[in-house]
């Protein structure tokens, strides 16, 4: 016959030493609370996320958090369009280069803009001397790095619409 | 555009979105403080890591 688990007597040794055995388990949320927490419906939160990945910060616009979405859409832009300023170029996935693929999948975190670039074939090729550039590996980092970004700020708004966050 | 000056641009557009999405910073102040720290490792971290690797033949 089995006695009580390891884990019930842990419980119990709580218990009876007066402390709540959840306070140590649970993240400190106290701080948000304290704030105005938002929890939208599901629809609401699937068009925001929907919104954040097509257009940088437009998600968080949609939940009223406008001052952070105009910074989030800001320094997104300012990165991407640097980037191109730099010499940078945007990655498609080529058959064969699979490195091609995880950089494409980096830059298409941009949104909307990557494929209407890719369909007009702005930003995609390659100019003779482009790689001679000083600054190209930047710049290809820069457009990289606004994709990956994007993608930090769509999570961010699935947060806070799901009142993960404030 | 330098080097230099276009690491710092990138830890400065890096640390700005960072300071935005951060969820263990609440207010305005703390998140720019946040912001500034993001910067300033970036800045420091690159400079450490280009020193290190300046004597090697690459």
């Amino acid at each position: 016959m089995s006695g009580p688990s390891p884990a019930s007597c842990w419980l119990r040794r709580k218990r009876l030493s007066g402390e709540k055995p959840s306070e140590k388990l649970l993240p400190d949320l106290s701080a948000a609370n304290s704030e105005q927490r938002l929890a939208v419906s599901p629809v609401r939160t699937w068009i925001a996320c929907a919104a954040a990945l097509v257009l940088p910060g437009s998600g968080h616009l949609i939940l009223g958090r406008w001052v952070r979405g105009i910074v989030i859409a800001f320094g997104i832009a300012l990165m991407f369009s640097s980037g191109f300023l730099m010499q940078g170029h945007l990655f498609k996935p080529e058959r064969g280069e699979w490195i091609s693929w995880l950089f494409s999948f980096a830059n298409m975190g941009i949104g909307l803009l990557y494929f209407i670039l890719l369909a007009a074939d702005i930003g995609f090729q390659l100019a003779p001397n482009q790689a001679a550039a000083p600054t190209f590996e930047y710049g290809n980092t820069f457009l990289l790095v606004a994709g990956l970004l994007n993608m930090l700020a769509v999570m961010d708004t699935y947060d806070i619409a799901v009142g993960r966050k404030t | 555009m330098t080097h230099f000056l276009a690491m710092v641009l990138f830890s400065a557009l890096v640390a700005v979105v960072f300071a935005a999405l951060s969820s263990e910073h609440h207010d305005p102040k703390s998140r720019l403080k946040y912001g500034v720290k993001v910067f300033g490792s970036f800045v420091l971290i690159g400079l450490a890591i280009a020193w290190v690797l300046y004597p090697l033949p690459i």
